[in-house]
């Protein structure tokens, strides 16, 4: 039972003009993930693309993560800040492969002559030269944890080898792929496991320690792997080939988890990169999780999160993808395309000091644990917070809350309707630029038969402009049309005159004429379109 | 027989001397509200006309404010003077002549020399005297004295008008005055009265014709509007007519009256216009810094006397009738032409409680008066749905006799002045009354921007408040929407329109994801059309498994779920007005039109059982499948049958039992135009008529909203067999301290008050889990002990307000 105070407390408010509801679709609502996606703003950040593909990028594992992006026969240095290129290092042929060490003072570049160069990062000097292979080195890999002196690299002549370094030797030689070995990866874990994908459609998993001749394990992906990646954990991998994404389990002997299969071109490229707003202290690592990122030929990056199995996000870039990166702190992505553009995002950040070391190159400077934290200040009287203290408390659960009554906020044209000044209202409305306020406020004014009115009433030059150039843009919109093309043709009959000696009212009258044009155009296209739909309609109802 | 929906606004209310009552004349009764809960406390019953004034005795001393005595006027010629605390009837005073207005002055004046014998008791009354020969000039409205002491009506004829005039009094008692068009008569109520001394008169001339008077408190300021807006004070008045007794003689100066016509006899007189239309309400505020006015435009204005400056509490939503104040000089009331009366706090111009009548009919504007509905019934819980002026829909509850809620279905204010142009044709309520659907027309600008908007509410079943839940634009192109129908079983909604096309609309359920949403929108299931005809009507079967629509002339049967047509009824020569199912095997359809007919088919044979020819308004079945009723207009030119034998009664309500064609009750109403019935499933305990309990009783609702309850075969005897509910319980109480500032705190209960007669209840961990450790490794006691009291112990849950 509601007391009648309810309906006389509403009687006595104004009523802001709405515009009129919208379909909406649930589909369209922006998961705070995807929101979190899109707010990297993912750009082009090379001013003139290089003339060739990437193929490759990598992002150094030790912050700020600066990375490293192959292109023809050089790789460019670009840093995650700024993302501007910092250095570019030429090599002899084609890179076709870049990795980082794990404390990220040394890069490896693989090239199509199949050698393999080590180059400190700092100085950008060549430090060591790894000849062996005989065919192009399709991918080279440094171990993700505990070892500095080895890398893994694989090739067009179907042989994995295993580097020592320091000496330019090979210590093992990993024979097994039947096609060209094209990627590889080493587990986030154990410094002696990795795995590489082939053209044979097997991927294997090898262990250094295991010495023998076979791999550990092999699964099965079904096309040639384009590029395969552990999982952090280190009992999934991820491979990527044809268009789909699989994931297996090597725990229980190389059972498949899931198969993503959301891209319509071939997948080339995968990583594994953490989302989520990164909390304070501790909380910081929960609030983030992990994706697989893929990008296809189809020029579509998708967001996978495969605990839920489930694409969380997509992004259309405009032309075909052939590498991803993301930076190991979740902040920077980059993605390079077959047309030599690099595309790079970066997430806001609100910490200062992240500029400070801006070009600087030094690693491992940031350690917020270590700053000291603000301590809640005790307020004293005679500050001008103290007279604000407590404005922002949230009442606890069983507190009584007086609520305050709600403020009615009303727009600029919602003053002025109630004023009644309708001419001013319409034509504030229009300089605020909302189509869909606009309308409400065209339909609030026929409900108080004043519309025309007002439209005789337009007659500065200037605000008659504003009118004519809100119904160039709007008068051929679906959702507007039905008013607004009736009202367009009565403010041409009644301002013609106006419209005459006026030249920049001329071109506005032009500009709708055209726009009326164009929709005629449409409009028969559209019922020629049904003319040819309509009997196979017709045919496929009667059956 | 439960009568009910009468205006509260028929004439001023009064406030009782605590100013915690406020008494209403509601038809033949006074109704008497708390101004504190707004609910009907009890009522004075005992006129059998309506009843036009209600007089509260002052109290003369402080002490004496308890005393709650009334004197009441009526249109049936009597005056009654009551104890309203009890109710009790004290007097009846036969005056023979219908009372439009009274006042009794004397009871306000102070009686300065305090002798036992109280003088005679005189009120000024105004009648109506129709008696041909003594006014040959038909001025039936006369001004009378009255002796109610003595019960007599005094012989002097104060003064004679066309019309029966409304008298107005100052608050002193010294001066009562009535308007007579152009005119401001005023007398002085001498302070010795007798039945033959005439008080003197002196009048004020305006140019246009009056609408309402004031008497300032304590100066001698009348205030007067006219229909233009405007309002007039004079100062000053009477200053040289009603102290000529005494000897003063004021000197006649032309220079020294500015504003004053002619020989009116004022010191001054000021013009204020705000007002656009006719000013209907007028009042000195009780320290006589403000007046108070209003009109048809919905605002209460407060001029400061003195200067003439403004204040206004904007947007009632109806146009203002009265404004009474009350003793408490932080309380009045404004009763509004929505039949609702406004407790206004009044520095502050704060609308603190309503007490909502049932809410006049709305009138469509010409064209689109074929669409008109007034209400629609929930037939289960006795609910009324109606359209309001200001684009709300009214939930009235007929067996209570009050307002349930109110929905605002466009949000727009009501702007009076400007012509309608918005405004709601249909209203539906689900069988279940869990679902209300609306239709709402906005009228296009020269062709521009129509609009025709179908909106579907959803009420949340703990507060019964409707909530939108889906907003159609043009269901039906730019057609008109010409019938609304819920199907019983299932939400869907039928829609007909005269483009010549019905669609069905059902709840939006989402099957395809794995989360159903609770508060999902509607869509359209299936469109049908026949041949291209208007659709005039649609009715569901009480099974709701087909769907009847009217396509012109014909009846379409259609099979709602697969939208397959099933069976075409009939050819008659006028369109279908109204469709309704009778029982399993029946159908009822209604045509308007030159000639109108009602109908009644059978469906097991699809062939008119039999028809009459008669105008019908409205048709309503109940759930016992064989009993339907019928609204019909007696014929207005038959000469066969004398109006003044019908009492006035313009229509008859037909009842039909089976399908025989003769009607087992009729029963005659007044004003059956625009009115509507229904069927409503009494309740079982509180509705018990003449000892036997009625499965169900006809709901009649004329065509000004006055509704009637009755038990289709009773003998209509039982007038006041069932009383209303009165909330005499809700006796209103002094707020103190805290709740006066804040209000009423949230009852904390504790929620666990059942569970302390069963004994304990461990909420908190298993016991098998507290005590499961390996046995060579038992955690330390004082853990174990802490984990265990706890499992005893009752989780007590957090309160949450409700």
């Amino acid at each position: 039972m509601s007391l009648p105070q309810a309906t006389s407390a509403s009687g006595a408010t104004g009523f802001p003009t709405k515009p009129k509801l919208k379909a909406t679709s649930k589909a369209t609502t922006q998961t705070p993930e995807s929101k979190h996606l899109s707010s990297f703003k993912t750009r082009a950040i090379t001013p003139n693309p290089f003339p060739s593909s990437i193929p490759c990028i990598s992002f150094s594992p030790s912050s700020p993560h600066p990375f490293a992006a192959a292109h023809s026969a050089s790789f460019s240095l670009f840093q995650s800040l700024t993302l501007t290129p910092s250095h570019t290092v030429p090599l002899s042929d084609v890179v076709s492969s870049l990795s980082f060490r794990l404390d990220g003072a040394l890069l490896a570049a693989s090239d199509l002559t199949g050698t393999i160069r080590v180059i400190d990062v700092k100085s950008r000097t060549p430090l060591r030269r790894l000849a062996s292979h005989s065919r192009p080195v399709r991918f080279v890999k440094y171990p993700a944890v505990a070892d500095k002196l080895h890398l893994v690299s694989g090739g067009d002549d179907g042989l994995v080898k295993y580097w020592d370094v320091a000496g330019e030797s090979v210590v093992r030689e990993f024979r097994g792929h039947k096609d060209y070995v094209r990627s590889g990866d080493c587990s986030p874990v154990d410094a002696e496991c990795f795995v590489t994908g082939s053209y044979d459609h097997v991927v294997r998993l090898w262990d250094v320690r295991s010495g023998g001749r076979d791999s550990v394990m092999e699964v099965n992906h079904g096309k040639p792997v384009e590029d395969v990646v552990y999982l952090p954990s280190g009992s999934l991998i991820a491979t990527a080939g044809g268009n789909t994404v699989k994931v297996w389990d090597l725990i229980s002997g190389g059972r498949m988890v899931c198969e993503m299969e959301s891209h319509n071109k071939t997948v080339t490229s995968l990583c594994v990169g953490r989302v989520g707003k990164p909390g304070r202290g501790d909380a910081g690592e929960e609030g983030m999780e992990y994706r697989i990122l893929s990008v296809g030929l189809d020029g579509y990056l998708k967001v996978f999160d495969y605990s839920r199995l489930k694409v969380t996000y997509s992004l259309r870039l405009p032309a075909a993808l052939l590498s991803v990166g993301v930076s190991a702190d979740g902040q920077v992505l980059a993605i390079g395309t077959s047309n030599g553009n690099i595309f790079a995002g970066k997430r806001k950040t609100k910490d200062p000091e992240g500029s400070d070391t801006t070009g600087s190159g030094e690693v491992g400077i940031f350690d917020f644990g270590e700053l000291p934290q603000a301590r809640p200040k005790v307020l004293r009287p005679g500050s001008y917070r103290y007279f604000h203290r407590g404005q922002s408390e949230k009442p606890a659960e069983e507190e009584h809350v007086i609520a305050k009554p709600k403020k009615v906020k009303l727009a600029e044209h919602d003053k002025l309707l109630k004023k009644f000044r309708h001419k001013e209202a319409l034509v504030s409305a229009i300089r605020a630029g909302d189509p869909e306020k606009v309308v409400a406020v065209m339909e609030e004014l026929i409900a108080r038969k004043k519309l025309l009115k007002c439209v005789s009433n337009v007659d500065e030059e200037e605000e008659l402009e504003v009118l004519l150039k809100f119904l160039h843009k709007n008068t051929t919109v679906p959702r507007h049309a039905g008013l607004l093309m009736g009202l367009a043709r009565k403010v041409v009959d009644a301002k013609a005159e106006e419209i005459s000696t006026s030249e920049a009212l001329k071109v506005q009258v032009r500009n709708l004429k055209r726009a009326v044009e164009e929709e005629v155009r449409i409009q028969e296209e559209l019922l020629e379109i049904q003319g040819m739909i309509s009997p196979l309609l017709r045919i496929a109802g009667r059956r | 027989m439960i009568r009910g929906g009468r205006s509260h606004v028929s004439a001023p209310p009064a406030f009782s001397n605590d100013g915690k009552k406020l008494l209403v004349c509601t038809g033949n009764d006074v109704s008497i509200f708390s101004t504190s809960t707004g609910l009907l406390v009890s009522a004075l019953e005992g006129h059998v006309a309506l009843v036009t004034s209600v007089v509260v005795e002052p109290a003369q001393s402080p002490g004496s404010k308890v005393l709650c005595y009334c004197w009441t006027a009526a249109l049936d010629g009597t005056i009654r003077y009551w104890d309203f605390a009890l109710p009790e009837l004290m007097k009846t005073v036969d005056i023979k002549f219908p009372i439009f207005s009274m006042v009794i002055p004397s009871l306000f004046s102070q009686h300065v020399g305090s002798n036992n014998s109280r003088p005679d008791l005189f009120a000024y009354i105004s009648i109506e005297n129709m008696n041909e020969e003594s006014h040959p000039k038909a001025l039936h409205g006369q001004v009378r004295k009255c002796n109610l002491t003595k019960s007599s009506l005094a012989g002097l004829v104060m003064k004679e008008t066309k019309r029966p005039p409304y008298m107005c009094m100052s608050p002193a008692g010294d001066f009562c005055s009535i308007i007579n068009k152009r005119k401001l008569h005023i007398w002085k109520i001498s302070e010795v009265d007798g039945p033959g001394i005439a008080p003197i008169k002196i009048d004020f001339h305006h140019t246009r014709d009056l609408t309402v008077c004031a008497f300032h408190h304590t100066q001698k300021i009348v205030a007067a509007g006219d229909i233009s807006g405007r309002i007039l004070i004079w100062r000053g008045f009477g200053s040289r007519e009603f102290s000529k007794g005494v000897g003063k003689r004021s000197i006649n100066d032309e220079g020294e009256r500015p504003g004053v016509r002619g020989e009116d006899d004022a010191d001054s007189c000021t013009t204020w216009h705000w007002h656009s239309t006719a000013v209907n309400v007028l009042s000195f505020s009780s320290d006589g810094a403000y007046l108070y006015s209003g009109g048809a435009e919905g605002v209460l204005v407060v001029w400061q006397l003195d200067t003439g400056k403004k204040k206004f509490l904007p947007r009632i939503g109806s146009p203002l009738l009265y404004f009474v104040d009350s003793p408490d000089p932080l309380l009045a009331s404004v009763s509004c032409a929505d039949n609702q009366i406004h407790f206004l706090k009044l520095p502050h111009m704060e609308i603190l409680k309503s007490i909502s009548g049932i809410k006049l009919p709305a009138a469509l504007p010409k064209p689109y008066d074929s669409l008109y509905q007034s209400c629609a019934f929930d037939s289960n819980k006795g609910l009324l749905a109606l359209r309001t002026e200001n684009y709300a829909v009214q939930i009235y509850s007929l067996f209570d006799d009050r307002e349930v809620g109110q929905i605002q279905i466009c949000e727009r204010n009501h702007q009076s002045g400007d012509e309608i142009t918005v405004f709601l044709t249909k209203i539906a309520i689900s069988w279940d009354g869990s679902l209300l659907s609306t239709v709402e027309v906005r009228l296009p600008e020269e062709d521009l921007g129509g609009l025709v908007c179908l909106k579907l509410w959803k009420s949340d079943s703990p507060s019964n408040q409707f909530k939108l839940s889906t907003v159609i634009y043009e269901p039906h192109r730019e057609y008109q929407i010409s019938a609304l129908a819920f199907r019983p079983t299932k939400s869907m909604v039928c829609t007909t329109s005269d483009g010549g096309d019905f669609k069905t609309w059902v709840q939006n359920d989402c099957k395809s994801k794995e989360e159903k949403v609770p508060d999902s929108g509607w869509i359209c299931l299936a469109v049908g059309s026949y041949k291209k005809k208007p659709m005039t009507a649609a009715a569901f079967s009480a099974d709701g498994s087909i769907l009847a629509v009217a396509a012109a002339t014909v009846i379409t049967l259609w099979d709602p779920d697969n939208n397959v047509l099933i069976s075409v009824l009939g050819d008659s020569h006028v369109s279908i007005k109204a469709l309704s199912f009778v029982g399993h095997s029946g159908l009822l359809s209604v045509s308007g039109g030159s000639k109108p007919q009602l109908d009644v088919w059978s469906l097991t044979e699809f062939s008119r059982l039999w028809s009459y020819s008669l105008q019908v308004e409205g048709i309503a079945c109940s759930d016992d499948p064989s009993t339907f009723a019928v609204l019909a207009l007696l014929p207005k030119n038959g000469d066969n049958f004398d109006e003044a034998a019908f009492q006035w009664r313009d229509g008859v309500i037909l009842v039909f039992t089976g399908t025989s064609h003769v009607p087992t009750a009729t029963w005659s109403v007044r004003k059956a135009e625009r009115g509507a019935i229904s069927f409503l499933r009494a309740k079982p305990e509180e509705h018990i008529l003449d000892g036997r309990r009625s499965k169900f009783l006809v709901a009649f609702v004329n065509g000004d909203h006055e509704y009637v309850l009755f038990d289709p075969f009773g003998d209509g005897t039982d007038e006041h067999g069932v009383k209303r509910l009165m909330d005499s319980s809700v006796e209103e109480k002094e707020s103190f301290g805290y709740t006066s500032i804040y209000g009423n705190l949230k009852e904390l209960e504790p929620q666990d008050s059942k569970s302390a007669g069963t004994g304990v209840v461990p909420t908190g961990k298993d016991w098998s889990s507290i005590f499961s450790w390996p046995s060579h490794d038992p955690p330390p006691l004082t853990k174990v002990c802490s984990e265990f009291l706890e499992s005893l112990l009752e989780r007590r849950q957090a309160v949450t307000g409700s």
